[in-house]
């Protein structure tokens, strides 16, 4: 406390950072807005977020059905995977290594997830709900691909820890051929899902469309 | 009958966020984009009002957060698109949300800090929340919203210190707005 800046107090920090507050100075929303607002709210149908319409396909995005049939084409009757996990699934779910918590260190947060290893199943069709259900999902951009491990600077995280770099096996050649795991390639922006560490197929994870985009808006609240 | 119970239910609930949601907004970004975002954001919660938990307004924060990437993501297509079509162009200029705030300082040192850092900050300071909350908005682990809250305030005090070094001592200290 002797120094001449005090900012290791949270409160002064803070009362600081507040006076910085853009918003301070606004005053409060128009009643007769706000009323206006929540009634146009209310008017919307609230039919097509049923949480417990798994097998219904009601409401489907169009493009769902093309991204679904581009994956029945991909696997083609030979390698079916699922989406759910394997059996012997006993690894943790991935979280972000970054040191041993109090250290201050400037070390980067890092997830390293995996392309799937053979297991039995099947590839559904890319839906929300689904996809809602991984526990990292995110943005990013490949920087360089070296060693068979792919380094991926994340631009938006949909689920899970932000990460400065996600990290993840290259997926093999037939892999990527028979149950649709991503081609990635240097520079190029995907969207990719995961759980338990390991990188979503069959269309659920792949280069940043328009149509995968909005897959990933209807799963995380977009 | 259902019906009615839930608009009620939901009407007195959303009346609870829609001030701190579109404080939320102005904080990062225009007006505009602002008033659409929130729309956006009530719908967000209207059609998952099952799934809003006792705690809604992180929750809520989070919601607004998503649907605000969105839209800049669109609006960043759409620029990209226009700037295709038309040679002229569209004004690429956003406007700072933290313009003309008072404390410069402060502000040149939020933007010194990596984005995930700055938003940190934010959340803790301007929607005066706790690391639990945070967790909640950024849907991460309340563990791992505590470690980089305390790492972002120290990079935030070290840039403070660097930009005061700088200019501090030009500025009179009373001149601070309230």
């Amino acid at each position: 406390m002797t120094d001449t800046h005090d900012f290791d107090r949270d409160d002064e920090l803070r009362a600081r950072l507040r006076a910085a507050d853009p918003a301070a100075s606004l005053g409060p929303a128009d009643p007769e807005r706000v009323a206006r607002l929540l009634e146009d709210t209310m008017s919307h149908d609230t039919e097509t977020q049923v949480p417990e319409r798994r097998t219904g396909t009601r409401g489907r995005n169009p493009l769902t059905w093309l991204v679904a049939a581009a994956a029945v084409l991909v696997i083609g009757g030979v390698g079916v995977f699922t989406l759910t996990g394997s059996p012997d699934d006993d690894s943790a779910p991935p979280v972000a290594e970054n040191g041993t918590g109090s250290s201050d260190g400037p070390e980067p947060v890092v997830i390293s997830l995996r392309a799937p290893t053979g297991a039995s199943g099947r590839c559904m069709v890319p839906n929300a709900e689904v996809l809602a259900q991984q526990q990292v999902a995110f943005a990013g951009t490949v920087d360089e691909i070296s060693d068979g491990t792919v380094v991926l600077t994340p631009t938006t995280t949909y689920a899970g820890d932000e990460a400065d770099r996600v990290e993840v096996v290259q997926p093999s050649e037939e892999m990527t051929q028979l149950i649709g795991a991503v081609d990635f390639q240097v520079g190029e922006t995907y969207l990719v899902s995961a759980t338990d560490g390991q990188v979503t197929v069959c269309g659920f994870s792949g280069p940043a469309t328009p149509e995968l985009e909005q897959l990933y808006t209807d799963a995380f609240g977009g | 009958m259902d019906d009615e119970v839930r608009r009620a239910e939901f009407e007195e609930l959303a009346r609870g966020l829609v001030e701190p949601l579109r404080r939320f907004l102005l904080r990062r970004t225009d007006p505009a984009t602002a008033d659409d975002v929130l729309a956006d954001t009530l719908l967000v919660c209207w059609r998952r009002a099952d799934q809003i938990p006792a705690e809604a307004l992180p929750w809520a924060y989070g919601v607004a957060r998503n649907c605000l990437a969105n839209a800049e993501r669109g609006e960043r297509r759409q620029r990209r698109l226009a700037a295709k079509v038309a040679s002229a162009g569209v004004p690429d200029v956003v406007p700072d949300p933290a313009e003309g705030s008072g404390d410069e300082a402060v502000t040149a040192a939020l933007a010194a800090l990596r984005p995930p850092d700055a938003e940190l900050l934010r959340l803790w300071a301007w929607e005066q929340l706790g690391p639990g909350e945070i967790a909640t908005v950024l849907g991460i682990t309340p563990n791992a919203a505590s470690i980089r809250l305390h790492r972002a305030r120290q990079k935030l005090a070290d840039e403070l210190r660097k930009v005061d070094g700088r200019v501090g001592h030009e500025e009179s200290r009373e001149g601070r707005r309230p």
